[in-house]
């Protein structure tokens, strides 16, 4: 079935890329307005060396409100935290406040409820130990690594990803890390091991870390269930600037087996990319993930491939990039025409017409002279073929800043999608989304009881017309960025829609008829229901 | 004052220098050997993983630091004899003081120091600081214990012949790199026998420095000077022999044993996941020196040769390749024998003929047999550190055919290609091995 969807799929994304006419029309340009220094943001991502990766920002809500509260990565300096104190629809507003997560060191954070008792925790990734930083309520943070025997190691961590295996009560982290920080004169190979902190035997603690060899300088890990067979698999995008012998892979993560990686038996095909970020969305609605793979000039768009005989789908994956005009490979503004930096990026619907689109941070490394200085940050609109325009500076964000971590989230909680980007020894940037020409949405929080209260490893599926949107909902991926909290979907003119939940187990919900242009909290085996902005 | 250590040490890092140094360089602290193989292996790292350093551009790079270290070496020795008047455009170096004494470590470190640093002075942040650090920890070791005088006396000499060899790189065409050596703008030929992109990475849709054959050469005239012959016409007539050397790299696919996958993985040399193919034989050459303990004029002799030859096999080979602008493998199979047809190795991003990596071999195959002789026997572990066995060969030709071979298997050429390519390059590094560095 599955197999048979793909393949419908996959052949209407080649007819529609071999007649791209009328449906090349410009998406609907949104508008963004920067309101970083007037909403309270100063944080700069600092330090040198050390510093060049990393840069990125967790968004969650702490404070119970449903806004969404961020941390930035400060590297060089403390990392800082924001509450949401914007108005509903209004202009964006932050106050730094005292939280528990000031440390220094901090490349970037992952949010997430590792011992689910419904309060969001943080890993933060340092250049040093890595810390599990227990969420107390009202925004105040702990280190827990003792207590949830969190090994935080003593490395260059610069990727997180997270899964719940299946039937477990404690999370899975995978933890990516770049190199030996301490090779001064030939530090090129010397990529240390990436690590895997599995529950213990009694599913209450983190066992000791498994290293994953062989790692290759990871910059972006994300657990995706990228066959849907049930079991998410753990991508790993790799910096060729470092590793020898080394491609980007991905790992069997079976529950109760050692991790195993995809080999050519099994279609896998080495790829060899500067990878920075990761990006995943089924953007075909064939029911499978299509991933952006960030990197210097040419970026990656990779599609699974069928097995010969359709019945299934292998680990193969063919770049798309260039037929969907999202290589972003050089800035698109601007006086530089040399290869672009990219670093974060995200898929999410800026304008709500249920079409997804891409944003990419961009900046160069540091002084790569080969490399444009000026470049800027990509806003890649989807248009209806699946084809991507670049509007960047038509909607305001084509920031010239040397920018790393980012995140699109509601903070307004006004439907439109605002962006906050980290940049390199420069304030970060914040720009709330005032589109007025935007289409219909929804957004929604999961939540289940028990183990893995958000959900993650569910499946959100939404009907807009004829087409299913489905998003993962994963923590991991981008760079060095991640997010809990509303899940947003565009819907364009509908208003109204049904959705439904493949929770992380595959139990799979009913079809829910649900309004556009609302929040929605769904728990577990309960109708939808409607959640207010206060 | 000297302890007897130091004298000691001096008096073997003397006699490891090999004869012939004039009567004025009379010690070096640091053996000037080990000074070489350091930045030689730094280099080779640097072309690895500096992203415009394309083969052709390692090419320019490995001739113009051969000839910094022969040069600085040539300037304190009786036996060598300098190669200015000999290479098109290279002007005589600074000389030394007269009756002044050198410490020839370093010399040869502030001479490489300089001219690595400038000509990767494009490397990303992890390239300049681990410059900077061996910089500083070179200079120190090489220092340690000198006369401040001659300290200063030395680095000035070293930097001043780094500064001129530079200064002599500037005007030859290949010092500006642009959009890691792809065009902005390029007119693809019209016609079926013409290169067309063969990947869809938005860089590589024009070919790889089109005007690289126009650069000023080294020891040859000039870059139309070992001109080839024509390849098969074009034919997609299955008769034709044209259509006989696609189906032969078809068919080598198909039947591609685990010992031809080495070899082709042995030699992808894939810019930016290795040293290239120049760095490749730098890399060999310098293993062989190390494991020999080679004399210092032997070392600079060899450095220089190689480094002078391979960067004129590859503006030689450009130039027939922009004559050609032949059709590669991947796209001839795909539009006449099998669409779905991939070949081992990714396919490089300009015209097929020549084989530059069978060009290159040629050229260092002749050098490398004149410095060293015929049948010598060496083993080649450049790749050990990606996870690939060691090769081993009787005599640095056949090195050189496999390199070449590896291309067929690997999909990427034709068997002319390779024959031609070798060819090639053995007329190329005829002009090499023709320079004089010895004195009479």
């Amino acid at each position: 079935m599955l197999g048979h969807a793909f393949a419908l799929g996959f052949i209407a994304a080649t007819i529609s890329c071999a007649t791209i006419t009328a449906a090349q029309e410009m998406p609907a340009v949104p508008t963004f307005i920067e309101e970083g220094s007037t909403a309270g943001i100063t944080s700069v991502y600092d330090g040198d060396w050390e510093y060049m990766v990393g840069g990125g920002v967790a968004t969650f809500d702490c404070s119970g409100d449903g806004r969404a509260d961020m941390l930035l990565a400060g590297g060089k300096a403390s990392a800082t935290f924001y509450r949401n104190e914007s108005a509903i629809g209004g202009a964006l507003k932050f106050v730094s406040e005292p939280s528990g997560l000031e440390l220094d060191a901090v490349l970037g954070g992952y949010p997430l409820d590792i011992d689910s008792d419904g309060i969001t925790d943080l890993v933060l990734l340092r250049f040093g130990e890595n810390l599990a930083m227990r969420g107390l309520g009202n925004c105040k943070f702990e280190r827990a690594n003792e207590a949830w025997g969190f090994d935080g190691g003593d490395a260059w961590s610069t990727a997180l990803a997270a899964t719940w295996e299946r039937g477990a009560t404690w999370p899975t982290i995978a933890i990516g890390n770049y190199l030996n920080r301490y090779e001064e004169d030939f530090p090129w190979g010397s990529c240390t091991d990436n690590w895997l902190h599995r529950p213990n035997a009694s599913g209450t603690n983190f066992a000791p870390p498994l290293p994953l060899k062989p790692s290759f300088c990871a910059l972006s890990i994300l657990f995706t269930d990228w066959n849907r067979s049930g079991t998410p698999s753990l991508r790993v995008s790799n910096d060729r600037e470092y590793y020898k012998g080394g491609q980007e892979q991905m790992w069997h993560v079976t529950p109760g087996e050692e991790p195993a990686l995809y080999t050519a038996d099994e279609g896998w095909k080495p790829l060899k990319i500067w990878g920075m970020g990761i990006a995943a969305y089924d953007l075909d609605f064939n029911g499978l993930s299509e991933y952006f793979l960030t990197s210097m000039a040419d970026n990656k768009l990779q599609r699974a491939l069928p097995a010969a005989d359709g019945s299934d789908v292998k680990a193969t994956f063919a770049d798309i990039a260039f037929k969907a005009g999202i290589t972003a490979h050089r800035p698109y503004t601007g006086p530089e025409k040399k290869p672009s930096t990219g670093w974060h990026a995200q898929f999410d619907d800026v304008n709500n017409d249920g079409m997804v689109d891409l944003f990419v941070a961009k900046g160069n490394v540091d002084a790569m002279p080969d490399f444009a200085k000026e470049d800027p940050n990509n806003l890649l609109l989807q248009r209806a073929d699946g084809t991507f325009q670049e509007a960047g500076d038509l909607a305001g964000v084509a920031s010239m800043k040397t920018s790393r971590g980012a995140a699109l989230a509601d903070f307004n909680l006004d439907g439109l999608l605002d962006l906050v980007v980290v940049n390199r020894r420069e304030p970060a940037q914040l720009w709330r989304n005032t589109s007025t020409n935007a289409g219909r949405w929804i957004e929604m929080q999961l939540q289940q009881p028990g183990a893995n209260s958000d959900a993650i490893g569910a499946w959100i599926e939404i009907k807009r017309g004829d087409v299913v949107m489905r998003r993962e909902i994963t923590v991991g991926g981008g760079h060095a960025s991640g997010q809990t909290g509303w899940w947003h979907f565009g819907l364009g003119a509908e208003t109204e829609t049904q959705l439904r939940i493949i929770w992380p187990d595959a139990v799979t919900s009913d079809w829910y008829p649900v309004a556009t242009n609302a929040f929605y909290v769904i728990d577990r085996d309960l109708a939808p229901q409607v959640w207010t902005p206060q | 004052m000297q302890t007897l250590r130091r004298i000691i040490m001096r008096a073997s890092c003397l006699m490891a220098l090999g004869s012939g140094f004039a009567s004025h360089a009379v010690y070096a602290e640091v053996p000037p050997q080990d000074v070489l193989a350091t930045w030689y292996r730094m280099t080779l790292e640097l072309v690895r993983h500096t992203p415009t350093y394309t083969p052709p551009v390692a090419s320019r790079a490995f001739a113009y630091l051969g000839v910094t270290a022969f040069e600085t070496v040539a300037s304190g020795s009786d036996d060598l004899q300098s190669l200015a008047g000999q290479l098109n455009g290279f002007t005589a170096p600074p000389t030394r003081e007269a009756d002044q004494i050198y410490d020839e470590g370093i010399v040869l470190q502030a001479a490489m120091a300089t001219s690595v640093a400038s000509f990767f002075a494009n490397t990303g942040p992890t390239g300049q600081r681990a410059l900077a650090s061996l910089t500083t920890k070179q200079n120190a070791k090489a220092a340690e214990g000198v006369a401040s005088d001659i300290l200063a006396r030395s680095e000035a000499y070293g930097k001043a012949v780094a500064d001129h060899i530079i200064a002599w790189s500037l005007d030859d065409g290949g010092a500006i790199i642009e959009n890691m050596g792809f065009p902005y703008d390029y007119a693809l030929k019209e016609g079926p026998s013409h290169w067309v992109p063969t990947n869809l990475v938005r860089q590589q849709q024009f070919p790889l420095l089109p005007n690289w054959g126009t650069n000023r050469t080294f020891a040859m005239p000039g870059g139309t000077t070992c001109p080839v012959a024509a390849h098969p016409d074009y034919s997609e007539d299955p008769s034709s022999d044209f259509y006989a050397e696609a189906m032969e790299v078809y068919e080598a696919k198909a039947a591609l044993t685990p010992e031809h996958t080495q070899i082709a993985r042995s030699w992808s040399d894939d810019p930016m996941l290795s040293t290239t193919p120049p760095g490749h034989w730098v890399s060999i050459t310098r293993q062989i020196l190390e494991r020999d303990d080679a004399p210092l004029p032997l070392q600079v002799e060899a450095m220089a040769k190689l480094g002078v030859g391979l960067a004129d096999a590859f503006i030689g080979c450009w130039d027939a390749k922009y004559k050609y602008d032949l059709v590669r493998p991947i796209t001839y199979i795909r539009r006449v024998i099998d669409p779905k047809w991939d070949p081992l190795l990714n396919t490089p991003p300009f015209p097929e003929y020549p084989s530059g990596h069978s060009t290159q071999s040629g050229t260092a195959e002749v050098i490398l047999t004149d410095l060293f002789g015929e049948d010598f026997a060496f083993e080649d572990h450049t790749m050990a550190p990606d996870g690939l066995k060691p090769r081993i060969f009787t005599s640095f030709r056949q090195a050189a055919e496999e390199a070449g071979l590896s291309r067929l298997y690997g999909g990427i050429h034709f068997r002319s290609a390779i024959v031609v390519g070798l060819e090639q390059g053995r007329c190329i590094g005829a002009y090499t091995v023709a320079l004089k560095t010895r004195s009479e």
